[in-house]
């Protein structure tokens, strides 16, 4: 091993702690009183108090009329992740096709148009968005939480990068095989897409999943809360409330195990 | 099968460019026919008028008989193999070869059947379930054409298909492309901007230049009779020899060389005489000399090129020649050669119509 080797992997290691050491000062905080949180702040050792966190946590009821519970906050955090991540996944596959494949007049501007909604992100659009969310009826609603998050074009974006390296004549030939434009996108572009849409689904459910500020401003009703939210109802600084965090980003961390092999070939390489 | 029929078929693209100007051809059942011409003289865009990729914005195009102007290109009953292949890359050689035969709802043991026998006609059988990025350049272009073959169109239409190919390649594949459309007699248009190919497949070639049809006619016919400047300088390799000349006093006069033998030609007028490097002949009693700058050794034969002495300029530059002879003669560089012809192998053309004139 030359001195080299031994620099590039003390950067690597560095990398890993920095990293790394957030999650585990989740998790070992999780192991703790919330007395010894109180008052010696976040730790990085194995607390003992794991059993009754968990515990606690599992047992842990709030709002009204007690229907905010661990339970009912990752059910609801899953309707609306899932939900922001098929509903992007599908219409930005289905605007990508459009802008990519149609010769329509304007579908440059279209498709930059759809990019300038990068510019706006949710937060900066709040009031307008109430309003038009409010206005639809669709306040303390599933469905309110989930539509607004939609407007993003980076799945379209993504999707749009890849079919311009396709070339013509896929479709082409295609249509000379009597393939139109359903079963072209069903059976040519759908199936070539798979390691973008494993990617764009991932990180759709992360952006569905995060969202703290719209769903704390468009649901009122105890029945909508997410885990999210829930982290602050229980107090950060408890150790319940540290099992809650453990608990929030298990799930996206096993999506993400999942999906890591196509998240990585159709983002970090180019493909062909 | 089929024949297929063109009748002032034209293309002029919503920005005004025209690239296809007024093309009529009438194709026999089985015949093959090839569009050869330099790149953007349309004959891709005429191939895939005729497959319904591109609109027909003048004329008529008829297969079997039948308008198909508005037909979709599935219902024509053309198949067509491109240059870059467009094989679907996710799927393997069975699946590219059925894919087409799926969609028109055969079913499946016919499928399978069909894709067999084309797949031992192609010898691909051991790839069928391969997926082509496993697969060689050639054994990908089988494929591409066994997707073609299987389905059993009226008309065959190939895009520059040997294009990606190395040299040996092409020419095996060309060879099998021509038994091939021999053996099923299938009516085919094939596009190449190769004359070498244009010639060897070609039971008819369509000279296309700037989106009309110079010449049409069999490749010998069209080498040995070209009506125009350019089809004479288009088809042959080596390419014809091209001297500016003018008709004076009974004489062809170019520069200080005048020759004798050529009769009725217009006076005054810029004139181009053309001579193949094979009609050319190395002879002490020449009629003309060349001063040699490089030798071709091709084996059997040898290409000698250099300038033609004396003669006018052409386009500024000294007028240059190619002669083709026998692997024995060898002349040095720099050294002068006389050269003679036979007056009946030459050509004339009119310099500003191209029109020839002899």
């Amino acid at each position: 091993m030359t001195l080299r080797d031994v620099f590039n992997h003390l950067i690597l290691c560095l990398g890993v702690i920095f990293l790394v050491a957030p999650i585990a000062l989740i998790f070992f905080s999780s192991t703790h009183s919330t007395a010894t949180l109180q008052t010696d702040s976040l730790q990085l050792s194995w607390g003992g108090q794991f059993e009754r966190n968990y515990t606690s946590l599992l047992g842990f009821e709030a709002g009204f009329s007690d229907e905010v519970t661990p339970l009912a906050m990752l059910k609801n955090s899953m309707i609306v992740g899932l939900g922001v991540a098929i509903l992007t996944t599908v219409f930005s596959i289905l605007t990508a096709y459009a802008i990519v494949f149609f010769r329509f007049p304007w579908a440059g501007f279209v498709f930059w148009v759809v990019l300038t909604t990068l510019l706006f992100p949710l937060e900066a659009r709040f009031i307008n968005t109430f309003e038009v969310t409010s206005s639809l009826g669709l306040v303390n609603t599933h469905v309110g939480l989930i539509l607004p998050v939609l407007a993003a074009a980076l799945g379209t974006f993504f999707y749009r990068q890849f079919f311009l390296t396709l070339p013509e004549e896929l479709m082409e030939a295609a249509q000379l095989d009597g393939a139109g434009p359903v079963k072209f996108l069903r059976d040519i572009l759908i199936p070539l897409s798979w390691p973008r849409t494993g990617a764009i689904f991932v990180i759709a459910f992360m952006i569905g999943w995060n969202q703290f500020l719209w769903p704390l401003m468009i649901s009122t009703d105890d029945s909508l809360y997410t885990l999210v939210r829930g982290i602050r109802l229980i107090g950060q600084e408890s150790g319940p409330g540290m099992a809650l965090v453990v608990l929030t980003i298990t799930p996206p961390f096993f999506l993400l195990l999942i999906f890591q092999r196509w998240f990585f070939n159709s983002l970090a390489m180019t493909e062909k | 099968m089929a024949g297929v029929e063109l009748s002032g078929v034209k293309k002029v693209y919503p920005n005004g460019a025209e690239a296809v100007r007024g093309v009529d051809m009438k194709i026999d059942d089985g015949e093959f026919i090839v569009f050869v011409g330099p790149s953007g003289c349309g004959k891709s865009t005429l191939l895939r008028m005729v497959a319904g990729l591109e609109s027909i914005t003048g004329g008529d195009i008829n297969i079997d008989d039948r308008v198909i102007n508005d037909v979709s290109p599935s219902e024509r009953d053309v198949a067509m193999v491109f240059q870059n292949y467009a094989l679907y890359p996710h799927m393997t050689v069975r699946g590219n070869m059925s894919y087409g035969l799926k969609n028109r709802g055969l079913p499946k043991e016919e499928i399978n059947k069909k894709v067999t026998e084309t797949a031992t006609m192609l010898r691909i059988v051991d790839f069928l379930d391969r997926q082509p990025n496993q697969l060689s350049g050639g054994q990908r272009q089988r494929v591409a054409m066994g997707r073609a073959i299987v389905r059993e169109p009226k008309v065959f239409l190939f895009d520059e298909p040997l294009s990606n190919l190395d040299a040996k390649l092409r020419v095996q594949m060309r060879i099998e492309i021509k038994r091939l459309q021999r053996r099923m007699g299938v009516t085919s248009i094939y596009v190449t901007h190769d004359q070498t190919e244009a010639m060897t497949l070609a039971d008819r070639l369509a000279v296309i230049n700037d989106g009309r049809i110079e010449q049409m006619g069999a490749p010998i016919e069209l080498y040995n009779n070209p009506a125009t400047l350019f089809v004479a300088s288009f088809i042959g390799s080596p390419q014809i020899n091209l001297i500016p000349a003018r008709f004076e006093g009974g004489k062809l006069v170019s520069g200080s060389i005048q020759l004798d033998g050529f009769e009725n030609l217009p006076e005054n007028k810029d004139l181009v005489l053309g001579v193949r490097p094979d009609a050319l002949s190395q002879n002490s009693d020449s009629r003309f000399e060349m001063r040699v700058d490089l030798v071709e050794q091709h084996g059997a034969d040898n290409l000698i090129y250099g300038v033609l002495k004396g003669a006018a300029a052409t386009e500024g530059d000294e007028t240059e020649i190619c002669l083709k002879v026998d692997q024995q003669i060898l002349p040095d560089i720099d050294s002068n050669l006389g050269l003679s012809f036979d007056t009946s192998r030459t050509m004339v053309f009119e310099k500003d119509t191209g029109a020839r004139i002899v």
